[in-house]
């Protein structure tokens, strides 16, 4: 399985986001994020939005990025620190 | 250890952090510092609280490349940053950024970067209570715009 993060407004309870998706031969970040769309179609609307940046084990990473049995994606907003 | 990067829920001291960066080096010679306070309204609205989201792990890595960003630009004796998460209320403090050098320029400059580069590339996350409401805030446009102009003006490099 994979882990999935959402962080900031992605990570609002109204998206219902699943915690966990299950991992598969070829899957991308970008292939997690079309499911999630067809699934979820308000969280979809949120993470196509260019800003959005994705990261995998913690490292930013393309949408293309091949995914590893057991792997952390989070789904990453624009930040708003200091 | 030269520079000190800390996220944590507690308050911090700010005296104990500029001495702690004046102390570090006797060729320390101009320790510049800057403090974040929570305001008590958010566009013109009053605001009951105001809570920091973080990714463990991930958010200390960005201030970590932050900070050596920093370092190659200028020739600094030390950096603390210090970015506090959770729960915080008007006037608490959110965020410490101090620079040691041997010359004013130096600090002055590299404070200025880092606050830049903590607002658009620290993984930080702001959500606003208000009125019994919450609400996350968005990524102002001013922020990148400070931000970028550093890659944009070799005078200021």
């Amino acid at each position: 399985m994979i882990k999935l993060l959402f962080f900031g407004r992605l990570g609002d309870a109204t998206y219902a986001a699943p915690e966990v998706f299950e991992a598969s031969v070829g899957l991308t970040a970008a292939g997690v994020r079309d499911a999630l769309s067809s699934l979820y179609p308000a969280l979809g609307r949120a993470l196509f939005e260019p800003q959005v940046l994705v990261s995998v084990d913690r490292v930013i990473v393309d949408w293309q990025q091949p995914l590893l049995d057991g792997c952390e994606l989070a789904f990453l907003p624009p930040v708003t620190g200091g | 250890m030269r520079n000190r990067l800390v996220v944590q829920l507690v308050d911090f001291d700010l005296a104990a952090e500029y001495r702690r960066l004046c102390e570090l080096d006797g060729a320390v010679g101009a320790v510049v510092t800057f403090c974040g306070l929570v305001r008590d309204c958010e566009q013109q609205a009053p605001i009951d609280s105001l809570t920091l989201q973080h990714y463990p792990g991930m958010t200390e890595a960005s201030l970590g490349d932050i900070v050596a960003s920093a370092d190659r630009r200028w020739p600094l004796h030390g950096i603390t940053i210090i970015h506090r998460v959770g729960e915080l209320l008007p006037r608490d403090q959110i965020v410490f950024v101090g620079v040691a050098s041997g010359h004013r320029a130096a600090a002055f400059q590299a404070a200025d970067y880092l606050m830049d580069y903590l607002k658009t590339r620290a993984m930080f996350w702001k959500n606003v209570a208000h009125g019994g409401e919450r609400q996350w805030v968005d990524c102002k446009d001013s922020d990148r715009q400070a931000a970028h102009r550093w890659s944009q003006d070799p005078k200021r490099q």
